[in-house]
């Protein structure tokens, strides 16, 4: 028994370094930079280049938002079509708005209640941070919003569902959040576009920067700030459709289910 | 008025967390960070805090200084110092159990603080709080006593003097 443990351990051992081995071989970065990274590492953020740049210098937000922006809304789209399809199937199974079953002493215990009412607000700052920078430093608007949906996440368990509901956050609410956040995106990708139209000259849907053909654009700065034309909005609405989206899923997935 | 002053402590907390996760003080940061801080400090003005009074009253503010430097220096010291000994001892020295241990803090804040206090040293961890019999349950490392009263002096008795002089 004691040799067939050692032969096994030796054997995993052994294979582990092999497999290291050859991770290190073939997955070592070179220090060469492929064509199109060079592209989008000169171009996000270069006054120089006017017609290409997006003034971003976060180059993932600038290709998420920018480069392949319809991708993203598409994506979008699918996510908030995936939460629809969930509240659709979880239609009539809850009761809401029912606070006189709220005796305050469901949850966890008043350490945990205590210390999650001051984090609540400073997961908040942390998410808000993640997704107003997102032009600036790695995160942005979905990374911000799911950040932010962390703080009712840890209340609906720590305290209870039904203490959102007395705070009075409700699904009602949130869905008329999140409906706000997606018309603000939805405008956002035609601003130049109604920009262009009020001004009479050539522009695209979903365009952020000027281009060569189309020389109106969004600026870049307001008030000597950098905003990165459309991609500050994205962030922003994005932001507030994905908190108020997975809090609204939160509240159903906990919810009770109604009886009979 | 006092949900006021709740709603201003708050949007300060979240102000400091903002600009501090952001490491920066741009006026883009110091802009968002402020209508953050106000949009997040209503909402929690009701939840974060009961008596806002207390967050402003410099006293209290004296004695959180003075116990967290009492704390991280001496009482985290012999604690780490105990359990190192017990863990590099041949022997391996343990005597453990969950003793109760009452306390008469009366705040939700100061008996966070109190278990919180206890549960950071090594060697006692609270495990339940049992708000109806006004107790703790600790596992104690080393139980010396079984006593509940006998028990408090040796875990909680200094933490819960600050703690009530902090937040009660």
């Amino acid at each position: 028994m004691k040799l067939v443990e050692l032969v096994l351990l030796v054997t995993l051992i052994l294979s582990i370094a092999l497999l290291l081995t050859f991770a290190y071989m073939y997955l070592t970065p070179t220090s060469e930079i492929r064509n199109l990274a060079v592209f989008y590492l000169v171009t996000t953020y270069n006054p120089q280049l006017p017609f290409y740049t997006v003034n971003s210098p976060e180059a993932v937000t600038a290709i998420v938002w920018d480069y392949r922006g319809l991708d993203t809304l598409f994506e979008t789209a699918v996510f908030y079509l995936a939460l629809i399809a969930a509240l659709a199937l979880a239609r009539k199974l809850y009761v809401e708005a029912t606070p006189e079953f709220n005796k305050g002493n469901e949850g966890l215990s008043v350490i945990v209640k205590t210390v999650t009412k001051i984090t609540s607000p400073m997961i908040i700052a942390v998410g808000a941070s993640i997704g107003l920078h997102g032009h600036l430093t790695p995160g942005g608007g979905f990374q911000g919003g799911a950040t932010i949906a962390v703080a009712p996440m840890i209340i609906i368990i720590v305290f209870s569902v039904l203490y959102l509901l007395t705070k009075r956050v409700t699904t009602e609410k949130m869905l008329l959040l999140r409906s706000l956040g997606l018309i603000g995106i939805g405008l956002t990708t035609i601003s130049a576009f109604i920009i262009g139209l009020t001004a009479g000259r050539t522009t695209y849907v979903f365009q952020n920067m000027p281009k060569f053909d189309a020389p109106l654009g969004l600026p870049d700065k307001l008030n000597g700030v950098l905003i990165s034309g459309t991609l500050w909005f994205f962030n922003l609405f994005e932001m507030l459709a994905v908190a108020s989206g997975f809090t609204m899923a939160f509240i159903v997935l906990m919810l009770v289910k109604k009886e009979g | 008025m006092s949900r006021a002053l709740n709603a201003f402590i708050v949007a300060c907390l979240t102000f400091i967390v903002y600009i501090v996760f952001t490491g920066s003080v741009s006026i883009y940061d110091l802009m968002t960070g402020f209508i953050v801080a106000v949009v997040t400090g209503v909402l929690f003005s009701n939840i974060a805090l009961s008596n806002a009074l207390k967050v402003i009253d410099p006293r209290r503010w004296y004695i959180l200084v003075r116990y967290a430097i009492r704390y991280f220096i001496i009482d985290e010291t012999l604690a780490h110092v105990d359990v190192i000994k017990r863990i590099l001892h041949p022997r391996v020295p343990v005597n453990p159990a969950i003793v109760k241990v009452p306390y008469y803090a009366e705040t939700d804040y100061a008996k966070t603080c109190i278990a919180c206090s206890i549960t950071n040293t090594p060697g006692t961890v609270v495990v339940e709080i049992d708000e109806n019999e006004r107790v703790f349950y600790i596992h104690w490392i080393d139980a010396k006593t079984l006593e509940p009263e006998k028990a408090r002096e040796f875990i909680s008795k200094v933490f819960e003097e600050y703690s009530k002089k902090i937040f009660d």
